[in-house]
C-alpha cells in the first residue's frame, strides 16, 4: 500500500513536471475603452492597422499575450466617425475575418446586452485555429481572438473559448484585481 | 420477284403507320402539356417595388398589401413597424420595416443582432450566414437565416439589414399547404433587396405608407 502511494505521488509529480508550464490567468480592464477580459501570459501592447471597403483604413490597438503556444489578442478599432454604420461595420469585420478560410463555427455572441458573433476558423497552410468574438461598443469594434498555433497542436483546447467568453462590458464584472490596460501615447 | 414485291409492300405500309403514330404522340403531348398547365398552381408574375422614403426596393409575387405592426425587443424596445405582405402559391412574403432608429444608429449592430437572434430563438436553424447587399464601399452587411417553424408550421428564410436608422427584415415562409420546402422562391425574394436605387428594376411600383391608426 505504501509502495502504491509512493508510486502514485511520483507519477503525479512527473506529470506535473512534464506538462507545459501554463501561466495563471489574470484580469485586465480598460475604463476608457469600456471593456475587460482575462488572459494568461505577459501583456504586450502593439499598434495595428485595419482596412476594409466600407470601414476604410483605421489604426487599431492590439493587446497581445502568448502562453503555451496559444496567442491571445484583444483588438480595438476606433470607428467613432462612422458609428452610424455600426451594423455594417461589424458585419464587414466578421466577414473579412473568415473570408477565404475554412469556417468551423459561426454563432451568436451576446455579452452584457451587446450582440455580436463568435467564429472559429482554420488558418491557411496549417497555420493553426482561431476562435474570435466581435462586438461593436461605443463606436469601436472590439474583437478577442485566440489562436492555437501548430506548436501547441491541441486545436480543441477550451482555452480559446475561455478567452473570448471572458469579455465583459460592465466594468463592475471585471476581476477585482484586474490590471488597467495601457493606452497608446 | 415475288419476294421483292412483298418487301416493297411492307416498306410501303411502314410509312403511313409511322406518321400515324407520330401524330398520336404529338396530340397526346399537347394534351398532356395543356393539362399540366391547367392543374399547376397559378403563379403570379414577380413585380418590383420601391420605397424612396425608406431607400430600398425588392421583388415579390402576388398582391402586396401594407399594414401596421408591432415588435418588441429588449434592446430595441417597443417598435411600430410597417409590413408589406403578399401570399402566392402558399408562400407568404413579408417585408417588415422598423424606421425609428435614426437616433440610435450607433446601436445598429446590437439592434440587428437582437432581431436576428429573436427570429431563430427556439427554432431549428437550417442556415445562418452572412448577407451582403451592394458591392464595395456601398456594401450593407446583414444576416440570412433559414428556420423551421414549430409544429410543422413551414419553413422561413429571412434576411436582416440595418441601414440609415431603419431595420429591414425580409421573410418568406413556405407554408405546409405548399410543401416544397426547397423552393427557390424564398431565396429569390430575400436576395431581391436593393439599397442603391439605381439598381431597382425600371417601372417598380412605389410602396405606400399604411393607413394612420
Amino acid at each position: 500500500m505504501r509502495a502504491l502511494t509512493v508510486a502514485t505521488l511520483a507519477g503525479a509529480t512527473l506529470m506535473a513536471l512534464a506538462a507545459p508550464a501554463s501561466a495563471a490567468w489574470h484580469g485586465y480592464i480598460s475604463h476608457p475603452l469600456g471593456f475587460a477580459f482575462a488572459a494568461p501570459g505577459d501583456l504586450k501592447m502593439e499598434k495595428g492597422t485595419y482596412q476594409a471597403a466600407v470601414g476604410g483604413k483605421h489604426d487599431s490597438i492590439v493587446y497581445r499575450f502568448v502562453d503555451d503556444n496559444i496567442e491571445y489578442k484583444a483588438i480595438v478599432i476606433d470607428m467613432t466617425p462612422q458609428a452610424n454604420q455600426a451594423a455594417t461595420l461589424l458585419g464587414e469585420a466578421e466577414y473579412i475575418f473568415q473570408d477565404g478560410k475554412k469556417l468551423l463555427m459561426d454563432s451568436f455572441g451576446r455579452v452584457d446586452g451587446h450582440y455580436g458573433r463568435k467564429l472559429t476558423i482554420d488558418l491557411p497552410n496549417k497555420g493553426g485555429r482561431t476562435t474570435a468574438a466581435f462586438y461593436f461598443v461605443n463606436g469601436r469594434i472590439v474583437s478577442l481572438q485566440a489562436t492555437v498555433l501548430p506548436a501547441n497542436g491541441d486545436f480543441d483546447t477550451p482555452e480559446m473559448g475561455r478567452f473570448v467568453d471572458s469579455m465583459t462590458f460592465y466594468t463592475v464584472r471585471a476581476a477585482n484585481d484586474a490590471t488597467e490596460l495601457p493606452m497608446p501615447k | 420477284m415475288k419476294a421483292h414485291s412483298i418487301v416493297r409492300n411492307e416498306i410501303g405500309l411502314r410509312g403511313p403507320l409511322k406518321e400515324d403514330i407520330m401524330r398520336r404522340i404529338a396530340i397526346a403531348t399537347l394534351l398532356g402539356a395543356s393539362l399540366a398547365v391547367m392543374t399547376a398552381p397559378a403563379n403570379a408574375a414577380w413585380k418590383s417595388y420601391v420605397s424612396h422614403k425608406f431607400g430600398f426596393s425588392f421583388e415579390a409575387p402576388g398582391e402586396v398589401k401594407v399594414q401596421n405592426g408591432t415588435y418588441r425587443g429588449q434592446i430595441s424596445g417597443p417598435q411600430q413597424t410597417i409590413v408589406y405582405r403578399s401570399v402566392e402559391d402558399n408562400i407568404e412574403y413579408k417585408v417588415t420595416l422598423m424606421p425609428s432608429f435614426k437616433q440610435a444608429q450607433a446601436e445598429g449592430a446590437n439592434i440587428l443582432g437582437e432581431r436576428a437572434y429573436n427570429f431563430q430563438n427556439e427554432k431549428k436553424v437550417l442556415m445562418d450566414t452572412f448577407g451582403r447587399v451592394e458591392p464595395g464601399k456601398d456594401s450593407i452587411y446583414g444576416r440570412k437565416i433559414t428556420v423551421e417553424q414549430p409544429n410543422n408550421g413551414g419553413r422561413t428564410t429571412a434576411a436582416f439589414y440595418f441601414n440609415n436608422g431603419t431595420l429591414y427584415s425580409l421573410e418568406a415562409t413556405v407554408l405546409p399547404a405548399n410543401g416544397d420546402y426547397a423552393s427557390p422562391d424564398p431565396g429569390r425574394f430575400i436576395d431581391s433587396i436593393v439599397f442603391v436605387l439605381t439598381r431597382t428594376q425600371p417601372g417598380a411600383t412605389e410602396l405606400t405608407m399604411p393607413p394612420e391608426e
